[in-house]
């Protein structure tokens, strides 16, 4: 298991090359998961503002 | 049976289909990228010839670089789908893809400088194709900086996807940057990446995760695009009906 991290000396090498990748391609369907949320509650807003003030012509 | 070869071409009919994709790609995604790096990990030698453990950097190296130029070309060529057919949806495409280039080539160019670090000692070199990737990074980001800084929708998208055109001049040469037949004509440190010489338990796990990160890469982008989509149709009577927004 050691010698499987330890990778002949490299293991930093190898293991800083894969961390960056997986970091990345978690970070960005993250971001992306936050960004969705964002604008679905901002229509949910508007839409809300839209439905008032439109009984508020009404009445 | 009359079939409708541009129903998915309307950000309505595209948006649920995209929503039923994205956790297939997913599982495709983890399933290939774990398979390839299984392989690459387990069933390769330790030591090769001329390079020691640090070559299997090269399974997320090749992968993300491969998709880097790859995404840049789809990304053109739904810019000029756009441009032709006046297309929403094909520059709301090219619009997603961009961020996902961009990523891959930061990849890309984080694992070859470690890669670079090991096996020629040294983290950079202007040569050919390190700096013409550079330069594609660099187009990316000026493609994504020039779409946000035009307000209007239609300007900033035909002005980004002429932009991406432009730079499409950078592919091959990133391409050919090295592959040249006469080693003594071109003074460059990265080597000839000759699929042939590869030993075949490596190409294949490298073939694997390539298609790991292809997956990858379709997930985010639908992701991306669902969004984009919410964001540039929100006036629309088909996104106020949407269960998102009505429970």
């Amino acid at each position: 298991m050691n010698e499987f991290f330890h990778m002949g000396g490299f293991g930093a090498y190898i293991w800083s090359a894969m961390g960056i990748a997986a970091l990345l391609m978690v970070l960005e369907p993250v971001t992306l998961v936050f960004r969705r949320r964002s604008v679905i509650a901002q229509i949910k807003r508007n839409k809300r503002l839209e439905e008032r003030r439109s009984n508020n012509e009404k009445n | 049976m009359k079939i409708n070869w541009f129903k998915y071409s309307a950000p309505m009919n595209f948006y649920p289909l995209a929503g039923k994709l994205i956790p297939l790609f997913w599982i495709l995604a983890i399933a290939l990228i774990a398979l390839g790096l299984y392989w690459g990990f387990f069933k390769t030698a330790d030591v090769l010839s001329d390079q020691r453990q640090y070559y299997r950097i090269i399974y997320v190296h090749v992968a993300s670089a491969w998709m880097a130029m790859w995404l840049y070309a789809v990304m053109v060529a739904w810019a000029m789908v756009g441009l032709v057919f006046n297309t929403r949806l094909s520059f709301m495409m090219a619009s997603a893809t961009a961020i996902t280039g961009t990523v891959m080539t930061v990849i890309a160019l984080a694992t070859g400088a470690i890669w670079g670090k090991t096996s020629w000692g040294t983290w950079w070199d202007w040569d050919p194709k390190l700096t013409s990737f550079l330069i594609l990074l660099f187009v990316y980001i000026g493609y994504i900086a020039l779409q946000s800084a035009i307000d209007d929708v239609r300007r900033s998208d035909k002005a980004s996807a002429l932009l991406a055109l432009v730079g499409l001049a950078l592919v091959p040469i990133i391409y050919y940057a090295v592959n040249c037949p006469d080693p003594n004509e071109c003074a460059s440190l990265h080597q000839e990446s000759s699929l042939e010489r590869v030993e075949s338990n490596i190409l294949i796990a490298m073939l694997i995760t390539t298609l790991g990160f292809w997956m990858y890469s379709f997930a985010t982008i639908l992701m991306r695009v669902r969004t984009i989509i919410l964001e540039r149709e929100r006036n629309t009577s088909w996104v106020s009906k949407l269960k998102e927004f009505n429970n």
